[in-house]
């Protein structure tokens, strides 16, 4: 049934808006433009994924009319003011190095310590990036090779780019605080496409936190989200996107981390908010050393859906990568885990780890483990673990004989389950602005 | 919505056929076992395949994905893999009209 | 079942009894599969007319059932089935002779002390094991109790209302490509059923059932174990079994009623040029037991895993699972248990071992409805890897409806330490001997499950893996 919908869908040529009309109204370098309409045409080649394909089994996306959306189209107003709503989240999250702020997919503002600017760092907005650096983003963006199911929606955000930023941390510079970006919806209906691209040359470290943030919206709206994290040898990042949009949106987040000799990444998604919400996320270990920690937490409600795909790769010999994602669901939400350590031929000596825990609140919540190995060198440690059941009925009888009532009590035991996934994060500011909206959003 | 509703014609139903068809959003298959009709949801309890592109062998529906059977009176289960029953609804025939009660599981 | 029967009134004397009668439609055996195979494989077994239809309904679900795409690589296998003999009397079968076994099956019965006529019954060119004698009274006893141990043509033809009532309903022809394929062409296995409150002792094992088709490409068993009875059946033997064949597509059905306990043993040992691909469900019932004994050794591809459908409340699924993957063997295997009624409760265990170019994968599901309260279920696997050619693949399916159940899945996947193996040689032992004891050690928790004489064989028969494997 599914089936159909989709292939009809396919076959529609954009019964709203054309590509082609779309491209003629940017004003962008034209290797950009002509990336672009390789994204569009294999784009237009694919069909779009249904339950019949593995990795989307238990995700339905038959029901979104990507294409009868209004792509938003990008605009180069920056203003050299924050704005307001920004300025007061800003006010009580610390120290920050730099800003990006987008409205409807677009960036609006962008400004980075001055300091750093003199130290050669750069925070750019992507259009900025392509008229200075339109290699680096051939290269870093549009070279990425998605996976197969993963191709459809990619070769759509490409296409369809709306906003993005550019985070070139030279060689040795250390960010002594944040970027923080904010990715705000206001507009109903619309197809957002924004990319953040990251590129950290040798023993260079920072750490960026993205929010993705509207009210509830009244029409089927779409941010389609990729990020690239590049870290050359010794290089460390730390990238967390926290999901608060309201509900009418579905968010689909495609992110791509490499690390070279040495390198660490962290990359830390929170979900709280949309009503769907999928997040594919793949790190590539492919120097020797290097390191990847991958960590996740969601808190479903209503009939929120939440799909995490994850992939380690090991390709280089001793390296490390360790995922933990856990997830909390009530009412008659639902949620996926499907991760893969992959480790190649001759990746010895790799240390992998992946774990997935989930919570199940309510009687209407449902919850699927996928957790695969495909491992291809013998001289691995290599282990995965997964559990689905409910809190600890002793503690929330403890926490009631307290004077708790049994959801404040059930809240609580939640918070405790997502504290060991958070006390990972090593940036102080970063973990409580990410406490702050766990509390919000799950009503302690 | 409430009570019976006509859903089809008795002549469109030859016997020993079945079905299937959308009312009110609902997706039902309607079976016509030597003369008697019955109605239950056009869905296997399996992975929700539609019961109506399967087969009638006596008095029970085979899903035509994975072999589940139920019996067409009660939903019940008969053969793996499903396990769970599937809905039933009341069914009148008065005169040519096939007519269903969807409001409440029979 | 009368209890003084004659061994030929019992149908044990299958062979004379069943094929050599004139008035018989002569089969003649062609390579690959069509209606008219299917009919006169039918005809030749004198059914009634309902299993004809079953047949015919299964041969057309066959046909129109796409290959998977998941699993093992089956893109040889189109190829494959339009050489094979789907049917084969068991004359036909018995042709081969001694002289056309590989000499390396003969020297590992060798090593493993197999009995002459046995090893021609596992090489297939001669009758069964003669254990006539054994099996008779044992035979005796169990019908005493009231058992049925016979082939599956047996059970069709002797008691067609028991048969029909459970055949099918387990594993139905559409269930996969494969048991559509069985179902249309099967022949050969066993009809088994414990009444109720009987508890049979002493293993039934299809090894003793004379002249049976145990071997058969196409085997199908159903089994029955009533209210609060108790059996354990073991099917295939570790030592390798030789065959020219090279597709084995079996189908298992098991009902296990109301405080039932079962337990099926199977390993198999095919030789490596087998594709194996098998369905193996049992339908668990109120606060019955059912475990799965899987050893999976030989073969070029096994797909195989052992189900439990726990629908009773109370009801207890186990599966234990081993796999050998040697040198350009892949043993895709693993268990499934699906929990749909409250307080059923699950525990899966794999060990698989990978060698030289062998990839093992564990492939599982736990299902866990919204109304199984309680459930609980518990998966491990762990996998050993031995040379770093060798892979191992975890691919679990973890879907769960029901909050208050409690779900565990844990996989690990490790080498032989070289510690461990430096410190066993320090000990005296040369380093075959000292991986073949970590390896025993590592599927230890599965083989003392095994019945003795298979435990030890097994034993053997990793010492012989090991000799090749190392220096």
């Amino acid at each position: 049934m599914n089936n159909t919908t989709a292939a009809a869908r396919t076959d529609a040529v954009l019964p709203k808006w054309n590509f082609a009309q779309f491209a003629s109204e940017l004003t962008e370098p034209a290797p950009l433009t002509s990336a672009r309409k390789a994204a569009w045409k294999r784009y237009s080649e694919l069909p779009f994924p249904t339950r019949k394909v593995e990795e989307w089994r238990y995700t339905d996306i038959s029901t979104i009319d990507f294409e009868l959306l209004t792509p938003a189209i990008r605009t180069e107003e920056i203003d050299e003011e924050l704005p307001a709503d920004v300025r007061e989240i800003l006010s009580q999250s610390g120290d920050r190095a730099g800003v990006v702020v987008y409205q409807d997919g677009c960036v609006v503002h962008v400004e980075l310590d001055q300091v750093l600017a003199d130290a050669g760092v750069i925070l750019c907005s992507l259009a900025q990036a392509a008229e200075n650096h339109p290699e680096l983003l051939q290269q870093a963006l549009f070279e990425t090779r998605p996976s197969t199911a993963e191709e459809k929606l990619w070769t759509l955000h490409l296409a369809i780019l709306s906003g993005g930023y550019l985070l070139h941390v030279p060689p040795g510079v250390e960010l002594p605080a944040p970027i923080h970006t904010f990715n705000t919806l206001k507009t109903p209906g619309l197809l957002t496409s924004t990319h953040s691209l990251i590129m950290m040359e040798k023993s260079a470290r920072a750490a960026v936190i993205e929010e993705f943030i509207s009210e509830d919206l009244d029409e089927q709206t779409v941010s389609l989200h990729g990020a690239s994290v590049h870290c050359k040898d010794s290089a460390g990042i730390e990238y967390v996107t926290v999901q608060q949009y309201g509900r009418g949106v579905a968010h689909f987040s495609t992110q791509h981390t490499v690390a070279h000799h040495n390198a660490k990444s962290i990359t830390f998604n929170v979900g709280l908010g949309a009503d769907l919400s999928r997040a594919d996320v793949t790190s590539r270990l492919l120097g020797p050393g290097s390191d990847s920690e991958m960590l996740a937490l969601w808190f479903g409600d209503a009939q929120q859906h939440f799909d995490h795909h994850t992939l380690q790769h090991h390709k280089a010999p001793h390296a490390h990568s360790d995922l933990l994602f856990k997830g909390a669901l009530t009412d008659k939400a639902s949620s996926v885990f499907r991760g893969l350590i992959q480790v190649d031929v001759g990746a010895q000596l790799t240390d992998a780890y992946q774990t997935n825990r989930n919570l199940l609140l309510s009687e209407g919540s449902h919850a699927t483990a996928l957790p695969n190995l495909e491992i291809e060198a013998d001289d691995v440690r290599c282990s995965h673990g997964a559990t689905i059941g409910q809190v600890d009925n002793t503690q929330l009888f403890y926490l009631m004989s307290r004077g708790l009532t049994q959801r404040q009590a059930e809240r609580l035991l939640v918070f405790g389950f997502f504290d060991e996934v958070l006390g990972r994060l090593p940036m102080a500011g970063v973990r409580e602005r990410i406490r702050g909206a766990i509390e919000e959003k799950i009503g302690l | 919505m409430s009570g019976f509703v006509t859903v089809a014609k008795l002549n469109d139903l030859p016997e020993n056929d079945l079905k299937g068809l959308i009312v009110d959003g609902v997706a039902i298959v309607l079976i016509n076992r030597d003369g008697v009709i019955y109605a239950l949801e056009d869905s296997c309890s399996h992975e929700e395949f539609p019961l109506s592109a399967g087969d009638l062998v006596g008095c029970e529906i085979t899903c035509s994905l994975h072999g589940a059977r139920f019996d067409i009176e009660t939903g019940v289960p008969r053969a793996l893999p499903a396990v769970l029953p599937v809905r039933t609804f009341e069914v009148q025939v008065e005169g040519d009209d096939i007519k269903v009660n969807l409001t409440e599981a029979a | 079942m009368p209890q003084n029967e004659t061994i030929k009134e019992l149908g044990l004397d299958e062979y004379k009894y069943d094929f050599v009668t004139d008035d018989k439609p002569v089969f003649r055996a062609v390579p690959g599969l069509s209606e008219e195979i299917v009919r006169q494989i039918s005809a030749h077994k004198e059914e009634p007319e309902w299993m004809l239809e079953f047949r015919l309904k299964a041969y057309e679900i066959y046909e129109s059932k796409p290959m998977p795409e998941w699993g093992g690589d089956l893109s040889t296998l189109e190829a494959t089935l339009d050489n094979i003999y789907f049917y084969l009397k068991p004359q036909d079968q018995m042709e081969r002779s001694w002289d056309d076994v590989p000499q390396e099956i003969k020297d590992t019965f060798d090593k493993l002390g197999i009995p002459e006529a046995e090893r021609k019954a596992l090489a297939g060119v001669g009758a069964q094991y003669e254990s006539e004698m054994v099996y008779h009274s044992l035979k005796e006893q169990w019908e005493e109790q009231g058992v049925i141990f016979d082939s599956i043509e047996d059970g069709l033809r002797n008691h067609p209302d028991l048969f029909k009532q459970y055949f099918a309903t387990v594993i139905p022809q559409a269930d996969n490509k494969f048991s559509a394929l069985n179902s249309a062409v099967w022949s050969g296995g066993s009809f088994v059923y414990i009444p109720k409150g009987v508890k049979v002792e002493i293993p039934l094992q299809a090894y003793f059932r004379v002249n049976s088709e145990r071997m058969g490409q196409f085997e199908r068993t159903l089994i029955i174990v009533d209210e609060g009875a108790d059996a354990h059946y073991v099917e295939g033997c570790t030592a390798p079994v030789y065959t020219t064949e090279s597709f084995h597509s079996g189908v298992i059905e098991i009902i296990v009623k109301k405080g039932g306990n079962f337990r099926y043993t199977t390993i198999q040992n095919w030789s490596n040029n087998m594709y194996n691909l098998v369905t193996q469900r049992a339908m668990v019932h109120e606060d019955a037991k059912m475990e799965w004994l899987d050893g999976n050794l030989g073969s070029k591809l096994t797909m195989k895993y052992p189900s439990c459908y726990l629908v009773g409340e109370g009801a207890h699924g186990e599966i234990l699972s081993i796999a050998y993957a040697g040198d350009g063997q892949h043993q895709d295997t693993g268990g499934k248990v699906v929990h749909a009624a409250p307080h059923t409760t699950s525990q899966i265990t794999s060990k698989s071992i990978s060698r030289g170019e062998g990839r093992a994968s564990y492939r599982g599901l736990c299902k866990v409805y919204d109304g199984a309260l309680d459930a609980k279920s518990n998966v491990e696997c762990d996998a050993l890897l031995l040379d770093e050619t060798s892979r191992t693949d975890t691919y679990p399916y973890i879907e769960i409806d029901e909050n208050t159940a409690s779900i565990g899945h844990e996989a690990t996947v490790s080498k032989v330490g070289d510690e461990q193996i430096f410190y066993l040689m320090s000990r005296g032992l040369d380093e075959a001997e000292a991986m073949a004891m970590i390896v025993r050690g590592f599927i230890e928790p599965v083989a003392k499950e095994l019945p003795l004489e298979y435990a030890i064989e097994l034993n053997r028969l990793i010492e012989l893996e090991m000799e090749g494997s190392v220096g």
